[in-house]
């Protein structure tokens, strides 16, 4: 029989793991040092975060597992993840959190890394740029409930247009504003 | 008025007996089967829980009996007490109250006494050894399987004239009226854990065995370094519960693996330099105040990983190639780790059974059990048989000690009036 590359080592495992030289270990310094991180290294894993969060049964990675990846040094995948955009902000897992971890002054800081790197999904780029735009998220339009309690049309006195400028010298400007 | 009590074993927990039982007056006979007392507690380097060193506990001089060397005069100088090194059980016959008790008691080659570590021996052959700086009793030992011509010339130029070559072994019959069996723990050896490669594969190692590497007085001075090739070392990752919990070999949670990998971990990360630990667990279970250890070690930067190893096998780089099942994230992860730790499970002494089998006693996997076991009274074990220490099981230094003390007022409560 003709030679073949055969290998005769152990098997090979299906899913390959994950390399760990291969994650960042300073991602959990990284985030210790912003400005709600110091607390993160603390998690013991026990997912009280995940129980409390009213979102995380439609998430890939929980709370607490974003946590862990935090961790891990799983950077690239945490900050690409859409589990930190969707996060509701609602505190519930930081007010739980038996460690004293700022779960979601965490996801905060993850948001704010992402974003430096680009790394933000399409609709929050579109509301950004509306932001931008307007000076305002939700513009005040003259609908029947302002006439109903007899306001003007016009939110009196509302201008945007300072706010638009000192807007677009922020980092929303500069991420959102760039093309 | 002499109704002796023998005690087996010179762990910390036989040496609190022993020496508490002959400060009150009462006459003891302490039996150990090494030529050094300490047991186990020697070569821990750092304890639990107050962080000093095994070998002084600096901070805590006003706590007796947890301190190595605490004991060295008593134990070669009180009256009361008899220590015989070298030595084991052949028979114990006899009724509760007054046994009969053949000892075994190997050549005392070297006579403690006598000895005053000068270390001229030690110069003339390789027979001559000291264990430890702190040994006690303070003498050097003699291994005779590695006798060679300097030792007769050791003998000679001794000062002391403590030693003799010539030492026969011998017998010797007792007669006591209480027994403590305090003959300790053994760590497991995870040789048949065929999943971790213990003793197959380079550079995997037990707890006990990490604990005399970081020793200071150890052979390589404290430094980390591979096993395999001697190359300092970068990555440590350890596994929790390595033939414990587990039905296949050992039922029960070993108690303190927990704890003390925690406190090797944190020495490692913040004694030594750029190593980085990572811990593989399914529960850390830190009892009581040991918690703090583990908030420590996680805010030192120790891995914690929560699953369990999947393969074992050595890697391109020298070090122990790991696959770990990380159960919280349902994801695999790969390591290359320099030393691979097992966590083994604390089991029975070698031996153990025999001294059992001999005294009557109840057993618990391996272990000594109480007699009643609905009684809180644990160290009763039998009629005039009490057990201390981890001669009942998995215990840290504190516990042992407390319980060598309940031992000593029981016997001291059963002789008033
Ligand atoms: C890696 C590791 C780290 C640890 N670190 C800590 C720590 O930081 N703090 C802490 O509190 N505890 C620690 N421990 C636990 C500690 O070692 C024990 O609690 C303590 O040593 C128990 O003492 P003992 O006297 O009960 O038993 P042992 O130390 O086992 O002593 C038993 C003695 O009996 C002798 N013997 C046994 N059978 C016979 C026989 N048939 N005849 C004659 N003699 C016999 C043995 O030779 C031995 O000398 C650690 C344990 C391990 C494995
Ligand atoms: S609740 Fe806190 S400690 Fe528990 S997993 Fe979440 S972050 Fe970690
Ligand atoms: S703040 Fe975000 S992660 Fe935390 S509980 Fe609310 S939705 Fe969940
Ligand atoms: S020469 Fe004698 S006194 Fe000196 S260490 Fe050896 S045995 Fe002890
Ligand atoms: S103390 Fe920890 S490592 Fe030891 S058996 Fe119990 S859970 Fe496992």
């Amino acid at each position: 029989m003709a030679e073949t590359d055969d290998k005769t080592g152990p098997p090979v495992t299906l899913i390959e793991p994950i390399d760990m030289t291969k994650l960042d270990p300073n991602f959990r310094k990284e985030i210790q040092n912003m400005p709600d991180g110091d607390e993160v290294n603390a998690c013991f894993a026990c997912s009280t975060c995940t129980a409390a969060c009213p979102i995380a049964n439609q998430w890939k990675y929980k709370p607490h597992q974003l946590i862990r990846m935090i961790l891990l040094g799983m950077r690239e995948e945490v900050l690409s993840s859409r589990e930190i955009w969707e996060c509701l902000t609602c505190f519930q897992c930081q007010e739980r959190c038996p460690q004293g971890v700022r779960v979601t002054d965490i996801i905060f800081d993850l948001r704010d890394l992402a974003s430096e790197e680009g790394k933000i999904p399409d609709a929050v780029k579109f509301l950004a740029k509306e932001l931008l735009e307007k000076g305002q998220l939700y513009v005040v339009t003259a609908d029947w409930e302002r006439e109903d309690l007899d306001l003007e049309p016009e939110v009196p006195g509302l201008s945007t247009d300072e706010f638009k400028e000192i807007l677009k010298r922020t980092r929303t400007g500069k991420i959102a504003g760039g093309e | 008025m002499s109704h002796p009590v023998l005690i087996i074993g010179a762990g910390v927990a036989g040496m609190t007996a022993a020496v508490e039982l002959a400060d009150s007056g009462i006459q003891t006979i302490l039996v150990e089967r090494k030529t050094t007392v300490g047991g186990n507690a020697l070569d821990l380097y750092k304890a639990f829980p107050t962080d000093d060193c095994f070998y002084c506990f600096e901070g805590n001089r006003w706590r007796p009996g947890i301190r190595k060397c605490f004991y060295r005069s008593a134990l070669l100088d009180q009256p009361n007490l008899v220590l015989k090194t070298n030595t084991t059980i052949k028979e114990i016959s006899g009724e509760p109250g007054s046994f009969t008790v053949v000892l075994s008691v190997g050549p005392q080659y070297v006579d403690a006494a006598k000895c005053i570590m000068c270390g001229v021996c030690l110069e003339h052959s390789k027979a001559f050894d000291i264990v430890s700086p702190q040994c006690q009793p303070q003498a050097v030992t003699y291994d005779p399987s590695k006798a060679d011509d300097g030792a007769k010339r050791a003998a000679e130029e001794c000062p002391t004239k403590a030693i003799d070559l010539d030492a026969e072994p011998s017998e010797e019959t007792v007669n006591v009226a209480d027994v403590i069996v305090a003959t300790g723990y053994h760590e497991m050896q995870p040789v048949n854990i065929d999943e971790y490669g213990y003793g197959k594969i380079p550079n995997v190692i037990t707890q006990l065995e990490l604990a005399q590497m970081l020793d200071p007085n150890g052979v390589a001075g404290g430094v980390l370094t591979r096993p395999s090739d001697g190359e300092p070392v970068r990555s440590v990752m350890m596994v929790q519960c390595v033939g414990s919990r587990d039905e296949n070999y050992y039922p029960y949670c070993s108690k303190i693996c927990c704890v003390f990998a925690l406190k090797h971990a944190n020495i490692i990360v913040l004694e030594r330099e750029n190593i980085s630990v990572s811990v593989v667990y399914m529960d850390i279970r830190t009892y009581d105040r040991h918690e703090r250890y583990y908030r420590e070690a996680r805010e030192a930067g120790v891995n914690f990983i929560r699953g369990r190893v999947q393969i074992v096998r050595p890697s391109t780089s020298g070090g122990v190639e790991v696959v770990v099942y990380d159960s919280l994230l349902d994801r695999y992860l790969r390591f290359d780790a320099d030393l691979f730790v097992l966590s083994s499970a604390l089991e029975a002494p070698e031996g153990g059974s025999e001294i059992i089998k001999a005294l009557g006693l109840r057993e618990s996997s391996g272990f000594v059990a109480p007699a009643n076991p609905e009684s809180e009274e644990r160290v009763i074990v039998g009629d005039h048989v009490y057990a201390c220490g981890t001669a009942l099981g998995p215990a840290e230094v504190p516990e042992s000690v407390t319980q060598a003390r309940a031992v000593v007022s029981k016997i001291l409560q059963s002789r008033r009036g």
